[in-house]
């Protein structure tokens, strides 16, 4: 039983997991999967819609009758200005003021411009916004961001959509170290339930995954491992791992121990 | 008449009407979006005071799958 709750952007959550709503091979199969992770936070977008199409409203719908918490982005957008708007569009469309803001400063790799994003993230929280930050595992940008008043952090694992895991799993300590009291969360990158594990034993809050789980072969049932592996990872984070040595060391009683098992 | 970029589309528009104008004429389906001119946000309180002119770039988004 797991009776673990938590706290982010005002909201008191069970789960530390939070869902990407895109790529799913159908929207069927997407709100399978949302619901069999139990996930209490879904992103969404907002992109242009033809005047006659009315296509999105079906995915929107869907979305609503999960109810559950809306996490929109501004993915896509490559200045702060752009990530302003979208987020200022995203306010009034989705009724919330919480943001996943990316601003992306390369194409190739999709890596975040972490000026513009400081920059954004500072106009944001001005203007009233609960600004989750896409940032990468370096350490002076989560200063900055954390300086400009944010008080959640979402560095990558690896690139978006990768898979890859967690390049740098020491850069991932260092911020949560010094940052212990900011709300941190594993933000892209992540590909196999073991990833989930090892994020959330660095003591972070929360995962964010999209593709590990749409791109399975069997989403609904990667939700449900991506459900227990954060939670897992979390109760070992909890319970505090023991300490590496550097030799065996047996673990049954060696007193006692027969005479046709011992070594010469 | 003017033109205007909508959603990346060139349109041709009757003179000085409003944003709320202008979604009607486009007959927009869609039902929870939002309106930026210009790269700039225009909120629903704004949209009868906002008056599209020739030549503007006008964004309207809607919720869609996002990461």
């Amino acid at each position: 039983m797991n009776n673990d709750t938590w706290e982010i952007g005002g909201k008191t959550l069970k789960s530390r997991m939070l869902i990407g709503s895109a790529l799913y091979p159908s929207p069927a199969n997407m709100e399978e999967a949302i619901k069999e992770s139990e996930a209490q936070i879904v992103t969404v977008a907002l992109r242009r819609q033809s005047a006659g199409d009315g296509g999105g409203n079906n995915f929107w719908n869907i979305i609503k009758e999960l109810n559950i918490h809306v996490l929109p982005n501004t993915a896509g957008c490559h200045s702060a200005k752009e990530a302003i708007t979208t987020a200022q569009m995203a306010r009034e469309v989705f009724d919330t003021n919480w943001i996943k803001l990316e601003v992306i400063g390369d194409q190739y790799n999709l890596q975040p411009d972490p000026f513009e994003t400081v920059k954004a993230a500072e106009i944001l929280i001005k203007d009233g916004f609960e600004v989750f930050p896409y940032t990468t595992d370096d350490l002076v940008v989560a200063k900055r961001l954390a300086d400009v008043g944010c008080k959640i952090l979402m560095p990558w694992g690896s690139p978006i959509g990768s898979g890859q895991g967690l390049m740098n799993p020491s850069n991932l300590k260092a911020i949560r170290k010094q940052f212990p009291d900011l709300k941190l969360i594993v933000d892209a990158g992540i590909g196999k339930p073991s990833d989930a594990v090892e994020a959330m034993q660095l003591g972070y809050d929360g995962i964010l995954l999209n593709s590990a789980i749409a791109l399975a072969q069997n989403p609904i049932k990667m939700a449900q491992a991506f459900k227990y592996a954060t939670i897992s990872g979390r109760l070992g984070y909890e319970a505090g791992t023991m300490q590496e040595r550097e030799f065996a060391s047996p673990s049954t009683p060696t007193i006692g121990t027969p005479f046709w098992h011992q070594f010469k | 008449m003017i033109k205007v970029s909508i959603n990346g589309e060139i349109k041709e528009l009757e003179e000085n009407l409003n944003i709320k104008e202008m979604i009607e004429a486009l007959e927009y389906k869609q039902k929870g979006f939002a309106v930026a001119v210009n790269t700039t946000f225009v909120s629903i309180k704004a949209y009868e005071e906002t008056i599209i002119n020739d030549g503007d770039t006008i964004d309207i988004l809607a919720p869609v799958q996002g990461g």
